[in-house]
């Protein structure tokens, strides 16, 4: 029932400007979720509608389960209605002029399943989603995130091989986005649907992705499992949009297998993990996570150990964001807790965990936001 | 009502003087309030529901109270029964429904087929198709229909001329009932349009997308899902399209005379041309044709008003486009044919007939024969007093109504729109009424009201720009509302805390910021006022015939030449106030200019 997908070397160029989509390829396995994660404008949602046939790619291949989709190259372009995916659009998309249940039960109509079976579908598909009671109301008397829960039943019905969701939660307000983004994934999964996930927001990627993408200027960057994409991420990018939002400058000075020294401002010395192809002696910037630095551990003998002049503080209530300045440069440490450590211009000792410094080439692009 | 004074103003009033004087000035302003709520009644009254009632007692005598004296009044429904059966009735009746029904199916296909090139395909030049689809509304409807009797009248029309020259047998009849539809059809697609262009423009193609992406074929979801959505905007411009055909004048009677194809509007005229003429059969049909589009007005407005499914405010959709490949060069071309059927052909009809001396062409080589052409259309039609005075009432007609009908929208707009005057809800009501009360049934209904009185208004100009400044009301109300919507009310209140009284806000603040807007609706005025015919006819006399009458009159007359001389002059008048107005408005208020036909 659920295929895999497999996308290669996929470009799309629109009449006016770069290619929105620029030789973009992976793959997701029948019954995974993969996140494609990136700024708006990326060229997230022109990925997910060429996969859906909505729109025609300028060169690469398409294939969903066994069957090619869309070739360019030999002109194949299967029509989105025989496709068997299901799509879930940003804007809800759910027919205002009929009920819950004429919206979900079109699909069925479409592949003239008999009213008996499309009857019990429908029902137990609205059950799932958690919409039963609302079968016979028009759509448009439903809240928002009940509109989204139609939609996805209207996608689920007829069990597509494939789920294409475009910023599914992004419409909803923030308390009820928390809310469907855990139902979501409980509900694909229970389905066993493959489904390509689009969003920016990179909380919503994390807790739904089997495996993230990140993608920045229609090229597609990283392609790994969250943690990967936390703990290793392949550019600084990658690291700055996911949340790293420190980048000490520096110097690399010797390499020693992953890991090598970078001296900083005020000759200090750092251990950082590396990502291949970063030669010593070139400039690098270090990416750190606010999260990851530790603050006030006496341990001298570990490596990247440093003392902090706390310049400004930040209290959220259950967490405290200092800002420090250190190894010629300024941080920021997040720490948890209702209680405020440091008073501002205070020192503290700092801990960089090395396997969470990360240095890359300064000659990338700077990093974006 | 003295009571609730401190609904306005009252409390901003500076805390200086007695508590007597304060108490006093608060009542005087809640009188002034009160007189100017009273006042602008007492102006609809005079305007509107004086002359409606006046039409709605004569459909009910055969005597007019104001003229013969209450004493010979006789109220009854017999007038109004004898009309309704009367068979010359029911025949002008029916030829309205199948002209207008036509009319309308016609202006379907073409404005929800323009609608679709523009909004959803590829084709070349979109820009200037939504230009073309939207030209009819520009010219006058007399003029087109003079334009195309010359073109396509059985005997000597041009195209006629050029099919008996190719050695065609088939002729063209434009006075015909099929011609009439086609003509309605084809120059009041633009208020279908209007409508479904912008439906579609604001539908958001996700819509269409699930259907595909749910397994419907591109049919299929043109049938569930796009027309469905688009339904209330077709409906819309359907009915107002079957409106405003209904109102027209100019092209039954130019079109529908000479086939002896009546019309209700025709009907009714023709009523008042008789001798002695028979003023009340007149005012019941008025009635009929008041109830009709009353009527439909209101099925318009219930359809307007329910729920429209396409909402998404502030919301820009790229809209899916289509790519036609290469039949867009198709679509492209019939634009073209559109562009050529409605301006450029009755345009060059026109120009030949008003500068050819005899419009009888024998031969094609005769069209090109420069001996053939002179001024002596033009040199005729100014040699006749009457039609430079003409020329002249009509711009002050037009300016008068401008500037009494733009001051009186403005100031109803605002007390609509703006405060909260007790009696501001019946001065909506009555300030809307015209929009079901077609051109001519205003005429019927201002001659009615005003033809006894000695000394009044009947054979001054002044009559006439009641009339028009009455039937444009609605349109020009709106179009200032639009304006007066879009200050911010904060703006205003922002003055009145400051302690600026409501004239003074009026003055310094809301007057300034609707200029543009209440200029622009003057202009637009000024343009209706000239190319109204329907309610003119029944109010010019030779000293105050307007251009609108006097051209119908030559056309009537059956010189073609100065007619068509005739049309030109109106047309460029016309063609320069336009293009005026637009500097203006910047294009703000074009969907006013075809409103009243
Ligand atoms: N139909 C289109 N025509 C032209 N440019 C487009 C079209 N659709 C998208 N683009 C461009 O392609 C780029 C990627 O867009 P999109 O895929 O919508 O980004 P995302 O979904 O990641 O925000 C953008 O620069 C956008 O302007
Ligand atoms: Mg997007």
């Amino acid at each position: 029932m659920s295929a895999e997908l497999k996308v290669e070397h996929l470009r799309k160029v629109f009449s006016v400007g770069r290619p929105a989509i620029d030789d973009v390829s992976f793959r997701a396995t029948a019954g995974e979720i993969v996140v494609l994660l990136g700024p708006s404008g990326c060229g997230k949602t022109t990925t997910l509608r060429c996969v859906a046939g909505l729109e025609t790619p300028t060169s690469g291949e398409i294939a969903i389960g066994r069957e090619a989709v869309s070739v360019p190259a030999r002109g194949v372009l299967v029509p989105p209605r025989l496709r068997n995916i299901g799509m879930v659009f940003q804007s809800y998309a759910v027919w205002p002029h009929m009920t819950v249940r004429q919206n979900v039960t079109y699909p069925l109509r479409q592949r003239r399943v008999p009213r008996a079976e499309a009857g019990r579908k429908v029902d137990e598909v609205l059950a799932l989603v958690g919409l039963s009671e609302y079968a016979e109301r028009p759509v448009v008397s439903l809240s928002g995130g009940q509109m989204q829960r139609v939609a996805l039943a209207r996608s689920l019905v007829y069990q597509p091989q494939l789920l294409l969701l475009d910023e599914p939660l992004s419409n909803l307000d923030a308390k009820l986005r928390l809310r469907l983004r855990d139902d979501l994934r409980r509900i694909i999964k229970q389905t066993g649907v493959t489904a390509l996930y689009v969003t920016h927001d990179q909380s919503e990627a994390v807790v739904l992705g089997d495996r993230i993408g990140v993608m920045r200027d229609g090229k597609l960057l990283q392609i790994a499992p969250p943690n990967e994409i936390y703990n290793r991420p392949a550019d600084m990018f990658v690291a700055n949009f996911t949340g790293a939002s420190n980048a000490l400058p520096g110097r690399l000075l010797a390499r020693n297998g992953e890991f090598g020294t970078v001296e900083t401002g005020g000759g200090n010395r750092l251990t950082a993990w590396l990502p291949p192809g970063v030669a010593a002696g070139s400039e690098v910037n270090v990416a750190l996570r606010p999260e990851n630095i530790r603050l006030g551990v006496q341990a001298a003998a570990e490596p990247n150990h440093f003392t902090a002049r706390v310049t400004g503080q930040r209290y959220q209530g259950t967490q405290t964001i200092y800002e420090l300045a250190t190894l010629g440069g300024r941080l920021e440490a997040l720490e948890l807790g209702t209680n405020v450590r440091y008073p501002v211009g205070s020192d503290v000792e700092i801990l960089l965990p090395p396997e969470l410094c990360w240095a890359y080439s300064a000659q990338e692009a700077a990093p974006m936001e | 009502m003295a009571a609730d004074s401190t609904a306005l103003g009252a409390d901003i009033e500076p805390l200086t003087g007695s508590y007597e004087a304060s108490q006093r000035s608060a009542r005087l302003r809640a009188a002034g309030r009160w007189l100017w709520s009273a006042g602008l009644l007492v102006i609809l009254g005079f305007l509107v529901v004086y002359p409606v009632s006046m039409l709605l007692l004569g459909a009910l005598t055969n005597t007019n109270p104001v003229v013969d004296g209450f004493a010979t009044f006789n109220l009854s429904l017999e007038n109004f029964v004898t009309v309704l059966a009367n068979p010359n009735v029911h025949l002008a009746l029916i030829n309205s429904l199948i002209a207008c029904g036509g009319g309308t199916a016609l202006a379907v296909v073409i404005g929800l087929g323009f609608s679709w090139i523009v909004v959803r395909t590829n084709t070349p030049c979109k820009g200037f198709i939504a230009a073309v689809s939207l030209v009819p509304l520009f010219v006058p409807p007399l003029v087109a229909a003079v334009a195309w009797s010359i073109l396509a009248s059985p005997k000597s029309g041009l195209l006629n001329t050029l099919l008996a020259g190719l050695g065609i047998d088939w002729r063209f009849d434009v006075y015909s009932m099929p011609g009439m539809i086609v003509i309605f059809g084809v120059y009041y697609a633009p208020y279908v349009y209007m409508f479904t262009a912008s439906a579609l423009r604001n539908m958001d193609p996700a819509l269409e997308e699930a259907a595909e992406i749910s397994g419907a074929t591109a049919l299929s979801t043109l049938l569930t899902v796009t027309f469905p959505l688009i339904a209330p905007a077709i409906i819309s411009g359907m009915l107002l399209s079957f409106i405003v055909m209904l109102g027209i004048y100019g092209i039954p009677a130019v079109l529908g005379t000479p086939g002896d194809i009546p019309v209700l509007t025709t009907y009714i005229f023709k009523l008042t041309a008789w001798s002695p003429p028979l003023y009340s059969t007149a005012a019941a049909v008025a009635v009929i044709l008041m109830t009709v589009t009353g009527f439909l007005v209101w099925l318009q407005h219930r359809v307007v008003s329910a729920r429209s499914y396409i909402t998404v405010a502030g919301k820009a959709f790229r809209p899916a486009v289509m790519n036609l490949g290469r039949w867009r060069y198709f679509t492209l071309g019939l634009a073209i044919v559109y562009l050529v059927i409605v301006v450029v052909l009755p345009t060059l009809a026109l120009i030949v007939a008003a500068f050819r001396k005899f419009l009888f062409i024998r031969t094609m080589a005769s069209l090109f024969d420069a001996r053939q052409y002179s001024l002596i259309h033009f040199e005729r039609l100014f040699d006749n007093p009457l039609a430079l005075r003409s020329i002249v009432n009509t711009i002050e007609v037009g300016l008068i109504t401008a500037v009494i009908g733009g001051i009186l929208s403005f100031a109803i707009g605002y007390t609509i729109h703006r405060t909260r005057l007790s009696g501001r809800k019946s001065i909506d009501v009555i300030s809307t009424l015209p929009v079901a009360i077609p051109g001519l049934v205003i005429g019927v209904a201002y001659l009615w009201a005003w033809i006894g009185l000695p000394g009044g208004l009947y054979g001054t100009i002044w009559i006439l720009a009641l009339a028009f400044v009455a039937r444009f009301m609605p349109d020009t109300i709106k179009a200032l509302s639009t304006s007066l919507l879009q200050i911010h009310r904060e703006l205003e209140e922002a003055a009145w805390i400051c302690g600026t009284r409501m004239l003074g806000t009026i003055r310094m603040i809301v007057l300034p910021l609707a200029r543009p807007g209440v200029i622009a609706a003057m202009t637009l005025l000024f343009v209706l006022a000239i190319r109204e015919l329907g309610s003119s006819l029944f109010l010019y006399t030779s000293e105050t015939m307007v251009m609108a009458v006097l051209l119908l009159d030559y056309y009537e007359g059956g010189n073609v030449g100065i007619t068509a001389a005739f049309s030109l002059v109106q047309t460029i008048l016309l063609g320069v106030l336009i293009g005026f107005a637009h500097v203006l408005s910047r294009g703000g208020t074009d969907t006013g200019v075809g409103k009243a036909g």
